[in-house]
This record gives C-alpha cells, sequence and structure tokens, in this order.
C-alpha cells in the first residue's frame, strides 16, 4: 500500500477545503494516515491530529495546514449573479474568466466569472486593475444557480496537470505540506521515532491560524516543526532566491529555535538531506509565528516547500521536494 | 547603572544571548531564582516577605538591527529590518555582522549621483552591507545568509546626557538592574523580567503570562520623546528633563487605570518629577501582558529617549534617575500600591 | 426593552473607561444573575446556573470609540488621538462629551486653501477641542491629559428604528442583559461576558472566556447595514431582515457547527435570519476562539446603519428576533 507522491498530491489537490471548510480534506487524510499511527482524533475547532508513540520522552508536533484560500458568496444581484468575497489573501486578477464552483445547499453550482470582451471594454476598463468589488459570477449556466445563498464557499474548478514531471493545481499551497506528513508518516514504520510525534493537520491557516495554535496550547509540545511552502524560483529583491528542485528551505531568524534548528541542520547534512537556508528578519507569515508562543513556549523550526504562483489556481511543485521533505521529517523524529 | 556595558553589547532581536549572558552573570548571586525559558527570557524572582501578589517588572533585551539576506556575486551583502528601522538612518555606517566581522553601509558618492538621484528617497534595496569581500565566495567564507547584523555605536555621557545606541530597551534593562542593587526585599512577590523579540511583535513577553501568572505588569521602555525643533511643542510626545513618562495609552491598549492612577500618586507624593506620555502611537509588552492567559493589570513608565529605533539615541541622567527611585519607591509602598 | 437601550447607549464608556456601563448593567441585572465577577483586565463577567454542565458565552464589548486628550496648548485648546477606529470627520463641528466638560471639536486652517485641504484629508492632527477655557491651567483642571471623551449624543425612537450613538456594542450588551431577564431557569449555563477595550485590540476578549471555559462563545455585536444610497455594493444585510448569522469577516470565522446549529434553531422556531460577509472589520468571536485549547466561536450581528458615527441606527425587531433566536440557541443549540 505504497503511496505514491504524484498521486497523492493529486488527490488533496483535487478535493476543496477553503479555510473554516477543510472537513473534505481532512477525511482523506485521516483514512490515509490511520494505518501509519496509534490513534487520531479532531479537536473542537475542525484540527486533525495523528499521533505515533516514541521510544523516549517529550513531544513534538509537526504541522501542516489543510486548508486553501477560497471565496464566499456575499451578495446575490438580480439575473442570476453573484459577488464574492476572500477567503485568504487572493489577488483579484487571477479569478478573471476562471470557472468556479460554488457549494449550496442543493450541491454544487457552476459559475463562470465573468469578463467584459475587448469589444465592449472602454479604455477605463483596461487600464484599471478591478476588485472584488467590480467581479462578479455568472451563475446563469447552472441548473442549481438560483440556490446559491450569501455565505455559500465557493473555489476555482481546476484539476491538477503534471508539467515534466512537476505538478500543477490549485490548493499545493498547503496540500504539498500535508503529502509531506503523510509520507513521513509511512517512513516511520521503518524508523523510530524517539519523542511522541503529533502529526497536526491544522485549520484556518490562511485566515487566523486558529487551527495549529489551539493544539499546540492543547499538547504543551516542547517542539515543533512547521511544514509550509515559499515562494520559488522568483526574484525578490535582497533576499536569497529559493528554488524549486533543491530541496525544502529551512528558516531561520527569531521565529526560528536556534538549538532545534541546529539539530535539524545537522541531521540533514549527515544524511545528504538536500536543503536551502531562508531568512526571516521577523514573523514568517506561517503558522509557525503562533505555535512558538503559545502557552510556556514551544521550540519551532520550520521547512517550507518551494512554490510557484502561490494563491493562484496553477501553483506548481516538484514532487521530489515533496519527497524529500518527507525524509527530513522523519530523520528529525531521531532527534533526542 | 549599566548602560555603558549593556548598550555595547550586540543583541538584535531573535539574537539576545550577549545582552542576556551579560546581566545574568551580573544579578545571579542577588537573587533567589533565575531561569531562562524556552524563547531565551531571562526571568529572576524574589520571593516577597507577604506574598499576596505576584508582580513581574519587565524591560526587554533586544534592539533593533538587520538580518543579511542574500550574498550578491560581487561579495556584498543585502540585507532587511529586524524591528522598525528607516532607511534614512541606514546610510554611511559601521556595523557588526555576528558579533565579529565588521562592515560598511555606503552609498553612491553624490559627485557621481545625477539631480534626479540626489533629491529621490532612499529606498533599501538600494544599500549593501561591504565587508571588503570582492566575491561571493569570499564573503561566504566570514558570513551567511541569517547573521545579525547590529550597530557599532559606542557610549557616551557628558553634560546629563548619555547617548548610544539601543536605549530603547537597554535603559529598561538598566533600571531593573539598579533595582535589583537597591533593594532587597518586597512585600509582594517580584518578577524581573528580561524579555526577547519585543521589537518583532511583542514576542518574549506572550509566554512569561503562563509561566508567573502575574497579577500586575509593570513594563519599563525606552520611548520616544520628540522634542526637537522639527515637531510643534503640542505634537511632542515627552520631552527630555522631566522625569520619567508615565503612559495612558498606547497602540492596542488602555493601561489599568487602576495600576496607572497608583503610579502617579506615588511620584506625587516622593515629588519625583513625571510625565504623561501624549502620544498613543507605539506599542510595548504591556498590552501583551493584559491579552495573554487570564490577562494582568499592565502599565508603563518609560525614560524619554531621543532618536529611538536609530543608531544614535540619548537620554537624559536624571530622568533615567527619577525612573529608578519612582520604581523603587512603588515596590516600598508594597500592599498597599495599586489596591 | 427600549429604556434599557436608551441608557445604555447613551452611558460614558470610552474604551478603558467602562465602569458606567458595568455599573449599569449590573444594576439591571440584580436578581437576575447567581454571581458576578470582575478579571483582571476589568471584564465584567456574570452568569446564570443550568443543569446540564454546558456552557454557553455570550459576549457584547462595553466600550465605545472616542478620543483621548494628548496635549493642551497655552490658550487651553485640547489636542486629541483616537481611541478606536473614529472617524475624524464625525466630530467636524460636533461636541465631544468628557466627564467634566463639554468640548467642541474643530479643524485648523490658516487660509482659503489650507482649509479646503485639511477638511479634505481630515485628521485628528489637524483639528483641536475647544472647551472655552482661557488658559492650559484652566483647562487643566477640568480636563486633564489622559481624559476620554465621547460622542456627546442622544437616543431616540422613530417607529421601530432606534437611533443613538454607540449601538456599537451596547445593543449587543442590552440583548444579553434581556436574555438574562427573561430565562427564569437555564438548562445550560449562560455566561454574560461584557467586555472591555474591543475597539483598540480586542484586549478584553483576549481573556474573558480563559477562566470559565465555555463550550461555545457567541459574540453579539453590530455589523453594517447596506440599503441606504449608494452603501457598500457587496452586503447584503439590512434593517428588519432578522439577527444576522455572520459566516466570516476581516478577523475570523464563524464556527460553521455553530453557524448551523444557529440556522437550525431559527428555522424551528420561525425566527427571521439573514446570513451575513462583511467585507471589514471584526469581532470578538476572533479573539474568544483561541482561547485556551480553542472555543468554537461565532457571532450573531445587529444590522446597523452608520456605524462608528453619533447616530448608529438598527430595528428593534430585529433586536428582539435575536433576543429570541439566543434564548432559543442557549436552550436547545449547545
Amino acid at each position: 500500500m505504497k503511496l505514491d507522491v504524484k498521486e497523492l498530491i493529486k488527490e488533496l489537490s483535487s478535493l476543496d477545503g477553503p479555510s473554516g471548510y477543510e472537513k473534505a480534506v481532512l477525511e482523506l487524510i485521516e483514512k490515509k494516515i490511520e494505518p501509519l499511527v496509534d490513534r487520531v482524533w479532531y479537536n473542537k475547532v475542525g484540527t486533525l491530529i495523528a499521533e505515533k508513540k516514541g521510544t523516549g520522552s517529550g513531544r513534538l508536533g509537526i504541522f501542516a495546514h489543510a486548508d486553501e484560500v477560497g471565496y464566499v458568496v456575499t451578495k446575490l444581484e438580480k439575473g442570476l449573479f453573484a459577488r464574492l468575497e476572500t477567503i485568504g489573501g487572493v489577488d483579484p486578477k487571477v479569478i478573471f474568466a476562471q470557472r468556479v464552483k460554488i457549494y449550496t445547499a442543493k450541491g454544487i453550482a457552476k459559475g463562470i466569472v465573468g469578463v467584459l470582451p475587448p469589444h465592449l471594454q472602454k479604455e477605463e476598463h483596461r487600464s484599471k486593475v478591478p476588485s472584488f468589488d467590480k467581479i462578479f459570477v455568472d451563475l446563469s449556466c447552472s441548473e442549481l444557480g438560483e440556490y446559491v445563498s450569501v455565505g455559500d464557499i465557493c473555489v476555482v474548478d481546476v484539476k491538477p496537470v503534471e508539467l515534466n514531471g512537476k505538478l500543477c493545481g490549485k490548493a499545493m499551497d498547503n496540500r504539498a505540506g500535508c503529502a509531506s506528513l503523510i509520507l513521513a508518516a509511512q517512513l516511520l514504520r521503518n524508523i523510530r521515532n524517539y519523542q511522541d510525534v503529533y502529526f497536526v493537520f491544522s485549520s484556518q491557516e490562511e485566515v487566523t491560524g486558529l487551527g495549529a495554535v489551539s493544539i499546540a496550547y492543547e499538547l504543551r509540545l516542547d517542539r515543533a516543526i512547521v511544514v509550509d511552502v515559499t515562494h520559488g524560483d522568483v526574484k525578490i529583491p535582497q533576499f536569497v532566491q529559493i528554488k524549486t528542485g533543491e530541496g525544502p528551505a529551512l528558516c531561520v531568524g527569531p521565529v526560528i529555535d536556534k538549538e532545534f534548528y541546529s539539530k535539524l541542520y545537522q541531521t540533514a547534512q549527515r544524511n545528504n538531506v538536500k536543503i536551502q537556508i531562508e531568512p526571516a528578519p521577523g514573523r514568517s507569515g506561517t503558522d509557525t509565528d503562533e505555535v512558538q508562543l503559545s502557552g510556556t513556549g514551544v521550540r519551532t523550526t520550520l521547512v517550507s516547500i518551494p512554490l510557484m504562483y502561490m494563491h493562484t489556481p496553477v501553483e506548481v511543485v516538484d514532487p521530489r521536494d515533496v519527497e524529500e521533505t518527507a525524509r527530513l521529517l522523519a530523520l528529525a523524529t531521531t532527534i533526542e | 547603572m549599566y548602560l555603558k556595558e549593556l548598550t555595547e553589547l550586540d543583541g538584535v532581536s531573535g539574537n539576545e544571548q550577549q545582552v542576556r549572558e551579560f546581566i545574568s552573570d551580573k544579578i545571579k548571586d542577588k537573587v533567589d531564582e533565575l531561569k531562562v525559558d524556552v524563547l531565551g527570557n531571562l526571568i529572576a524572582y524574589r520571593k516577597g516577605t507577604k506574598g499576596g501578589r505576584k508582580i513581574v517588572l519587565a524591560a526587554h533585551m533586544d534592539e533593533v538591527g538587520f538580518m543579511v539576506t542574500n550574498i550578491e556575486d560581487d561579495g556584498t551583502l543585502a540585507f532587511a529590518p529586524v524591528g522598525g528601522v528607516e532607511t534614512q538612518v541606514m546610510v554611511g555606517k559601521i556595523v557588526r555582522i555576528n558579533g565579529q566581522t565588521l562592515g560598511a553601509i555606503g552609498y553612491k558618492a553624490i559627485h557621481i549621483q545625477d539631480k534626479e538621484q540626489i533629491l529621490k528617497p532612499l529606498s533599501i534595496d538600494q544599500l549593501r552591507v561591504y565587508i571588503g569581500a570582492k566575491s561571493k565566495e569570499e564573503a561566504a567564507r566570514q558570513v551567511k545568509i541569517g547573521d545579525y547584523v547590529a550597530f557599532t555605536t559606542t557610549f557616551d555621557q557628558e553634560n546629563n546626557r548619555l547617548t548610544g545606541k539601543a536605549f530603547d530597551d537597554r535603559a529598561g534593562c538598566s533600571v531593573l538592574m539598579d533595582i535589583i542593587d537597591k533593594i532587597d526585599r518586597y512585600e509582594d512577590d517580584v518578577y524581573f523580567a528580561f524579555l526577547v523579540q519585543e521589537e518583532v511583535g511583542l514576542r518574549g513577553s506572550a509566554v512569561v503570562v503562563e509561566q508567573i501568572h502575574p497579577d500586575i505588569a509593570i513594563v519599563i521602555e525606552g520611548t520616544t520623546a520628540g522634542d526637537d525643533p522639527e515637531l510643534p511643542e503640542y505634537q511632542w510626545a515627552t520631552h527630555l528633563g522631566d522625569g520619567p513618562a508615565i503612559t495612558f495609552m498606547h497602540r492596542g491598549y488602555v493601561v489599568n487605570k487602576r495600576v496607572y492612577e497608583s503610579i502617579i500618586e506615588v511620584a506625587e507624593k516622593y515629588s519625583i518629577a513625571h510625565q504623561a506620555k501624549r502620544r498613543t502611537a507605539g506599542g510595548t509588552d504591556a498590552a501583551r501582558f493584559a491579552r495573554t492567559g487570564a490577562g494582568t493589570a499592565a502599565a508603563v513608565v518609560s525614560v524619554p529617549s531621543r532618536y529611538i529605533h536609530s543608531p544614535v539615541s540619548m537620554i537624559d541622567l536624571n530622568d533615567y534617575n527619577n525612573t529608578v527611585l519612582l520604581l523603587q519607591k512603588i515596590l516600598e509602598q508594597g500592599e498597599a500600591f495599586a489596591r | 426593552m427600549i429604556d434599557l437601550i436608551r441608557k445604555l447607549t447613551e452611558a460614558y464608556g470610552p474604551s478603558g473607561r467602562e465602569e458606567e456601563v458595568h455599573n449599569l448593567i449590573l444594576q439591571e441585572l440584580e436578581g437576575h444573575v447567581d454571581g458576578y465577577k470582575f478579571d483582571n483586565v476589568g471584564n465584567l463577567l456574570v452568569w446564570k446556573a443550568g443543569t446540564t454542565g454546558k456552557k454557553v458565552l455570550f459576549d457584547a464589548h462595553a466600550d465605545e470609540i472616542g478620543l483621548v486628550v494628548t496635549n493642551i496648548d497655552e490658550r487651553g485648546f485640547l489636542r486629541v488621538e483616537s481611541v478606536g477606529g473614529v472617524p475624524p470627520h464625525s466630530y467636524v463641528g460636533h461636541r465631544v462629551r468628557f466627564p467634566n466638560a463639554i468640548g467642541v471639536v474643530y479643524v485648523e486652517g490658516e487660509t482659503e486653501e489650507e482649509r479646503k485641504k485639511n477638511f479634505t484629508n481630515l485628521n485628528l492632527d489637524n483639528m483641536f477641542v475647544d472647551i472655552g477655557a482661557r488658559n492650559r491651567d484652566e483647562a487643566m483642571k477640568v480636563v486633564p491629559i489622559g481624559s476620554f471623551g465621547i460622542y456627546d449624543s442622544h437616543f431616540f425612537k422613530n417607529g421601530d428604528l432606534l437611533i443613538s450613538k454607540s449601538m456599537d456594542d451596547r445593543i449587543g450588551c442590552a440583548i444579553i442583559v434581556e436574555i438574562l431577564r427573561r430565562v427564569k431557569k437555564p438548562r445550560n449555563t449562560i455566561i454574560g461576558s461584557f467586555t472591555v477595550q474591543e475597539e483598540v485590540g480586542l484586549i478584553g476578549a483576549s481573556v474573558a472566556a480563559y477562566s470559565l471555559v465555555p463550550d461555545v462563545c457567541v459574540a453579539v455585536d453590530v455589523t453594517d447595514s447596506s440599503d441606504y444610497p449608494k452603501s457598500f455594493k457587496r452586503h447584503s444585510m439590512a434593517l428588519g431582515k432578522g439577527p444576522a448569522i455572520k459566516i466570516k469577516d476581516r478577523a475570523s470565522i464563524s464556527n460553521r457547527g455553530v453557524v448551523e446549529k444557529l440556522i437550525e434553531v431559527a428555522e424551528q422556531e420561525k425566527i427571521p435570519y439573514q446570513m451575513e460577509v462583511l467585507t471589514f472589520g471584526g469581532t470578538n468571536a476572533a479573539a474568544l476562539q483561541r482561547t485556551r485549547a480553542g472555543i468554537p466561536s461565532a457571532t450573531v450581528s445587529i444590522a446597523t446603519r452608520y456605524v462608528h458615527s453619533p447616530s448608529e441606527i438598527v430595528s428593534l425587531e430585529d433586536v428582539e428576533n435575536t433576543v429570541e433566536l439566543l434564548i432559543n440557541y442557549a436552550g436547545k443549540g449547545v
């Protein structure tokens, strides 16, 4: 029953789970990971935890958020149109001319995010960048269009594809991370973990971070490794460029525990795990920031999978980076 | 007063160990308990004679600075600020990377700038640190991505004015150390918390509440002044020489009324010069103490400081001494304080 | 309930100075609760014990936005900064009420051009308060630095519409007081949380649930009512459509399970309701849900026109339907 990394990522990406509505994603993850661990359970605010007892002492949490960015219907307009609000940070430019799915009480309605055709565009339409106040969804192409209501959740309707061995689709942020945790759990069949390991598939990272911080408080972790994604193959002024295909990036900075980082780094070196180093001069913008501060403090590290075109429907990851991340996580559980 | 030693140490947010080790060494034999927590905060404890309440006096050890974010092909280093540092104070300074390697933040000579460039405001992606290396490989032998970078200002004292870097908040740290030296026992249990990472989001303080569960917290800061010719008097935050500044409100938090009024009461009772902090901008660890765990009645007392978050700041010696005196008197009130 | 709403909305209670509001609430709840306490940051917590062991916490913030005096010039004019999200234009030419004085707020401008510029870019930095003092000393005696002021505005009723300052969030406080007055024998324990300093940073709500640790938190606050000329085009909330069950705002997403239960209860009891997505702002639910190991939380809102102005408008019918909904939710939804 060995899991194939590409199939796993594609399966996870195909499911819809915007922040606060992760149930379908978590149910699949639960199915995949339950045979590999001692027990699984959900906390009160929608986070899935899988526990594997260790041979020694202490508690290590390994986090990946299960939610993705998405949209919610805010208002219905005459003629079967709807207005949207984002869940998480989404650039309005990337939703134009996309097919979308809306989860209504009666089933999934189809919609199209409309654009004025070039023939009818005035100069003002071409030059101004639209905001969500100007965007609308056309529901008239769906039999369930009339059942769309305020509060219904919406996602872009897209299936993952393979591009020269890389995977391209929505929600690679952070299904790639979730996949790496599941693969790590699989590797733990042959590696004895020292600390008790808690694989945490957290909710709502894209909006509030509630899922991670609540379970960190409850479990009173000693250490944590947060797995998320980072911008790959793009030049950001002042910053070193992280590349896809060269392994996960280890973060350095105030939100990273120096002692734990050092052991993680040495573990990677000793085992020839491909890694890159990514500086964060302040907050990292991931669950690491709040997990570090929970309770009396947690020794945190952040491992990021390089990803292109973040928060668009065509996010790209290299499955080799996901596998290398899984390997690093499994080895990290042997740190005493 | 430990300001010379404290301000000349490097302790950018996330890299406070030099400062922590210095303070720990000086106070370890003077307190009942001393520990370093998971985040690196140094927490000292003195048991009270009546032990009714728990009071925390807090100051942060970290200063603003930079981090190396890339090593360029030409051997110069790209960097990003750690904490709030305005680009305009960065140019033409000597910095120290990772506690050892010196570097210069240079800029193109005025002779060879075109008119447009002279008038344009600086942006940080134009700046680099030059350590004397000619290539990426040469630079990488001495520094690495993620290294912390600090200003190198030395301390000076003249005319009752003290100048140097990082009075925000080594002034607070020094005040706490002076109080530890001056008085021995109080009625309440007192914790002296030397915090990390205040400048990057009030982070160190976030884990102190769950360790101590304090009743009252007083944060001692080096706060902004603004009393210079560029700002009209009614827009000043504080004025050097008018005494410790007592905050009634800052970003995200209105100071607990009972504690605020009690502090003023003590200052007036002993005729200690004091002033209200007259702008609500800026935040402190008091907000974090208030909003964490079961909550805390938190207040702020500050040494006014000109030019904070720049390589050279200034405080007044009398303000500093009056701050120590005020906190001393507060502790001497014992259980009567902020009842 | 109208009298209760009038008293609460007219009370003085800027962030950090909520005592008068708390005292009023305690008076109104006399004989209706089993106990109360003030926590470390000054939140007022009251409770009425049930029999099932389950606890639902209803939260409303007691504070309102306002101004704080930071400087006084030699002629006795006050300089102020905002306490919470104060729109400066709401004060121009209007009055601000301090504990011991009433002042008029106006704008600087030495020339026509400067005046025009300042009025277009209103900012408390180019505004001042006139309390009629002749010099700084006189002003200091009446309104010392660190004094807090609020809108000097009064309540009035216009048919179904109630108009006053600080419906945000005294209407929430009134609703919770009314719930506690009407429920004689609760099934589940009801905790009333009247929190401080929401408007400056959700300070009170960050700690309010820490000691009593409820099973569910419901914040009762205001939301935008987008039913006036060219109001926010993406909002669907309006007066008269009933309590608004919030899906999300910019600070949190309501717990899906709690939302579904609220809808179920409303449908069962035939209480009108509307769904709400707010494209800005946040409520105390964002902080309450993060308490300890996490608490499922949601917000039920009252549609309100002109939020943060001196004349916020709500529908009395909406208020009464909200009381009904929450009483039923407390009874069978938890």
